[in-house]
C-alpha cells in the first residue's frame, strides 16, 4: 500500500461534471500527487495542469506506474472504469460514485482479490491522510494531524466524528470511508488491519450503525486480531427500522434467511461490541472522551 | 423494491422455472371470465408476509363462492396494504415443500443460496434446516447441486431442484436483483417441481439498466396513491413503518443518458411522530442527528436526508434544495422547531443559510411561527447573526449543543 504524499493519483472522470473536476483539483490543491486524468473522448486537453487521457493504459505510459485511481464517472460505468484502472497495473481505487448496483461490486470485488487490489466505496469520500493527501472529497475543515485512525461507513458522520476528535485536541492519523452502498470494495477487517500495522495510528476508531451486519462482523475481529484501542460509535440507536433509512440493512428482506446466512444469532446488536470490550460511545462528542481513556491505560 | 408474487412468477416464467396456470385478477368481474379449472387458489397480491394466515388466501369450488372470497380478499388490508390485483391460480397437490432462495450476502460481498427441506409457512420456525452455499467465484451449476445435497435431497430431486436453483440465480444476475425466493417450492408425489410462491426484489439501484423492472415500479407508484386513499386508518406503528411520502417529481428516465437520475434525488420525508423536523445529509448523520434528538428527550416529527451535497452542483441548486427540504419538514403542524444539520464545506454553508433565511421570511409574511435551529461548523458566528437579523434562528456549533436547543425550543 502506498498512501504517501509522492504516490501518483489518476482521476476517471475528471470532466464527468464540475464537481469532479473541481474534486481533482481540491485534491491537487491538498497536495495530492495528481498526475493524471482520464475521460474518454477528451483525451489531450489539460485540467489546470493535469493531463487529460482517452484511456488509462495511456495515461500509464505517459506518467508511468500510478498507484491510485480516483473514480468519479457514473454508476453504471463504475465496474468497467475499475477494471479498466487494474488492468492499467493499479492497485489502489478509491469510488466516490454512489448507487453502484450490486452485482457490479461482486465482479469488482472478485477481480480485486484475484490481483491484491485495496478498493473502497462506492459512495465515499475517499481517504484522508491530514495534511498529506486526499484521494476523494472529504472536506479538509474537519481534519488534523494526529494519532486517531478513523474507519467509516459513512460520509458525512466521518466529518462529525473527526470534527468532534480535533476539537478535543486528538488529530488523525487518516480517516476513511469504506463506501455507503451496501456492497463495497473492502471491508472494515481489511482497514482495521491496516491501521493496526500502521506507525502512525496508536488507536482507531470504527464508526458504523447498529444495524449494520459488517459492524458486528468487525466487533469479533477485533476482539481477536487487533492490539490497539478502538472505540466504536454506532449511530442508529433510535432511527426508525426498516429501509427508509440505512445502508445495510436493505438487502435483507428475508430476515430469518438473513440470521442463518450471516449468523447473526442475537437481535441485539449491541451485543457483539459488548461481547467483544470494545467501548460504544453514544453520540460523536463521546468518542474523544473514551478515547482519551484507552489512550491513558497503554 | 419488492415485486408482487404475480409479477415475480411472470420472470419465473421467462427463466423456465415452472408455475401453475394462473390468472390476474383485477376486479370481481374478472373472475367470471376464469379460464382456469376449478378449484382455484385466490390470493391477494401485496408486499408482505404472512398471507395465509392474515386470511389473504382463499381456495374456492365454484364462481359463487369465488366472487364472495375475491370481495373479502380485496377489502383486506395485509400489514395497512389493500391487494390492487389478486392471482387466481390452479390448486397444487404437493407432496413436499422446500425452501430456496438466492441472495447477497454485504459481510462476505458474495451471492449466497439458500435451501432447506422445511419449507412454506413453517421456514422461519425451523431455521437450523437452512442450508447455505456461497457462491465465492464464477457461478456454475455445481453449486447449486452442492445446496439440494446439503439440503439432504436425494436421487432425482438432486437434479430437479439444482436446475430451478441454477434458473433462480441466472434470473438474480440478469436483472440485477437483492433477492429471489421461492417458497414454496412444491415437490408433487410424481417428483416433479413447481414454485408455488415467490419473492423477487430488485435492486432500486439497478432499475436504471432494466426498463422492464422500472415501468412496473410505476405501476407501483399509482397503486401505493391509489391505497392511500383506501385505507381506512394510518399506520398503527409510525415508527416502524416505513411510510414513505415522496414529494419532488418521480425520477424520470432519460433516454440519452444510460443511468437513471438517482432515487435519492428526490427528496423523500419520514414521518415520525413528535414535534421536531430534522434536516440533514447523510445516512449516518441524520442516524447521528435522530439519535441526539432522542438522547435530550426530545420527539423528532420527520426528517430528510438531503444525500451527498456534491450534486448540488448548478448555481442556487443546493440553496433551492434546502429550501424545498426545509418546505417538507415544516408541511406537518406539529412541527415546532427545525433542527438543520447539513455538514459540508465553507461554501455550501453559505448556501444552506441563504435557504433558512429566505424560507423564515416567506414563513414570516405567512404568519407560520416556526423555530429553525441552525447547526454550522467553522463559521464566523456573528456575521451569520448580523445576516439573519430578528429571524427566529438560533445558531449551534456542535450536534449536542444543536439537539439540546432545538429539544428546549421545541417544548
Amino acid at each position: 500500500m502506498n498512501l504517501t504524499p509522492e504516490s501518483k493519483v489518476l482521476v476517471q472522470g475528471i470532466t464527468e461534471s464540475p464537481a469532479s473536476t473541481r474534486a481533482a483539483l481540491m485534491m491537487k490543491a491538498y497536495g495530492t500527487n495528481v498526475v493524471a486524468g482520464v475521460s474518454p473522448g477528451r483525451g489531450g486537453l489539460e485540467v489546470e495542469g493535469i493531463p487529460v487521457f482517452d484511456l488509462v493504459e495511456q495515461a500509464v505510459a505517459a506518467v508511468g506506474h500510478v498507484d491510485t485511481a480516483v473514480i468519479f464517472v457514473d454508476a453504471y460505468s463504475v465496474l468497467d472504469a475499475a477494471l479498466e484502472a487494474i488492468a492499467g497495473g493499479i492497485r489502489q481505487i478509491a469510488i466516490v460514485t454512489g448507487g453502484v448496483p450490486p452485482l457490479d461490486m461482486v465482479r469488482l470485488v472478485r477481480k480485486a482479490e484475484a490481483s491484491e487490489t485495496l478498493v473502497i466505496g462506492p459512495n465515499s469520500p475517499g481517504i484522508i491522510v491530514p495534511d498529506k493527501l486526499l484521494l476523494g472529497t472529504h472536506p479538509k475543515e474537519f481534519y488534523t494531524p494526529g494519532p486517531v485512525g478513523v474507519i467509516s461507513r459513512s460520509s458525512t458522520l466521518t466529518y462529525e466524528v473527526a470534527l468532534e476528535l480535533t476539537e478535543a485536541g486528538l488529530g488523525q492519523s487518516m480517516a476513511v470511508c469504506i463506501g455507503c452502498d451496501a456492497i463495497v470494495g473492502s471491508s472494515f477487517m481489511q482497514w482495521l488491519q491496516i491501521l493496526d500495522e500502521d506507525d502512525s495510528t496508536e488507536a482507531m476508531v470504527l464508526v458504523g450503525e447498529v444495524d449494520g451486519w459488517s459492524e458486528q462482523a468487525a466487533a469479533s475481529y477485533i476482539a481477536e486480531a487487533i492490539d490497539k484501542p478502538v472505540v466504536a460509535y454506532l449511530a442508529g440507536r433510535y432511527a426508525p427500522k426498516g429501509p427508509s433509512l440505512g445502508h445495510a440493512g436493505i438487502l435483507i428482506s428475508s430476515r430469518a434467511a438473513a440470521q442463518k446466512a450471516f449468523g447473526v444469532t442475537t437481535p441485539n446488536k449491541m451485543a457483539a461490541f459488548e461481547e467483544a470490550g470494545i467501548p460504544v460511545a453514544t453520540r460523536p462528542s463521546e468518542v474523544p472522551k473514551l478515547l482519551k481513556k484507552l489512550l491513558k491505560k497503554n | 423494491m419488492d415485486l408482487l408474487e404475480y409479477q415475480a412468477k411472470s420472470l419465473f416464467r421467462q427463466m423456465a422455472i415452472p408455475i401453475l396456470p394462473s390468472q390476474r385478477i383485477d376486479n370481481l368481474a374478472d373472475l367470471k371470465g376464469l379460464k382456469i379449472p376449478y378449484p382455484v387458489v385466490l390470493k391477494s397480491q401485496v408486499r408482505a408476509g404472512g398471507r395465509g394466515r392474515a386470511g389473504g388466501i382463499k381456495f374456492v369450488e365454484n364462481t359463487i363462492d369465488a366472487v364472495a372470497a375475491a370481495q373479502t380478499i380485496f377489502n383486506l388490508p395485509i400489514e395497512d396494504e389493500y391487494p390492487q390485483v389478486l392471482l387466481a391460480e390452479a390448486k397444487y397437490n404437493a407432496d413436499q415443500e422446500l425452501y430456496l432462495a438466492v441472495l447477497l450476502d454485504p459481510v462476505a460481498r458474495r451471492p449466497v443460496l439458500l435451501g432447506s427441506r422445511q419449507g412454506g409457512m413453517d421456514v422461519e420456525g425451523s431455521i437450523e434446516q437452512m442450508q447455505q452455499v456461497a457462491v465465492d467465484q464464477e457461478f456454475s451449476p455445481f453449486y447449486a447441486r452442492r445446496l439440494t445435497l446439503k439440503m439432504g435431497l436425494q436421487g432425482d430431486l438432486i437434479q430437479s431442484v439444482s436446475t430451478i436453483v441454477e434458473k433462480m440465480y441466472r434470473l438474480f444476475v440478469e436483472k440485477d436483483l437483492d433477492l429471489v425466493e421461492i417458497n414454496p417450492l412444491g415437490i408433487s408425489p410424481r417428483g416433479e417441481v413447481m414454485a408455488l410462491d415467490g419473492k423477487v426484489t430488485a435492486n432500486d439501484d439497478a432499475l436504471g439498466r432494466h426498463p422492464d423492472l422500472a415501468a412496473l415500479s410505476e405501476k407501483r407508484l399509482l397503486g401505493g396513491l391509489a391505497r392511500e386513499r383506501r385505507s381506512p386508518h394510518a399506520p398503527s406503528d409510525r415508527l416502524n413503518s416505513n411510510s414513505k411520502v415522496q414529494h419532488s417529481p418521480r425520477p424520470e428516465f432519460d433516454p440519452k443518458s444510460q443511468s437513471p437520475i438517482s432515487n435519492s434525488e428526490s427528496l423523500q420525508l419520514i414521518e415520525l411522530d413528535g414535534n421536531i423536523g430534522i434536516l440533514c445529509n447523510g445516512v449516518g448523520l441524520t442516524m447521528a442527528t435522530l439519535d441526539a434528538v432522542t438522547h435530550q428527550g426530545g420527539k423528532p416529527a420527520n426528517f430528510v436526508n438531503m444525500g451527498s451535497l456534491e450534486r448540488y452542483d448548478a448555481a442556487n441548486a443546493l440553496r433551492d434544495r434546502a429550501d424545498l427540504g426545509l418546505e417538507l419538514v415544516a408541511q406537518d403542524k406539529n412541527v415546532k422547531v427545525i433542527l438543520v444539520n447539513i455538514l459540508g464545506s465553507a461554501s455550501k454553508s453559505e448556501e444552506i443559510i441563504a435557504a433558512v433565511a429566505g424560507y423564515l421570511e416567506r414563513k414570516a409574511r405567512a404568519n407560520r411561527h416556526i423555530q429553525v435551529v441552525l447547526r454550522l461548523v467553522e463559521i464566523d458566528a456573528d456575521a451569520v447573526k448580523k445576516r439573519l437579523g430578528q429571524l427566529p434562528v438560533q445558531l449551534a456549533s456542535t450536534l449536542d449543543e444543536a439537539a439540546a436547543t432545538s429539544v428546549s425550543s421545541a417544548k
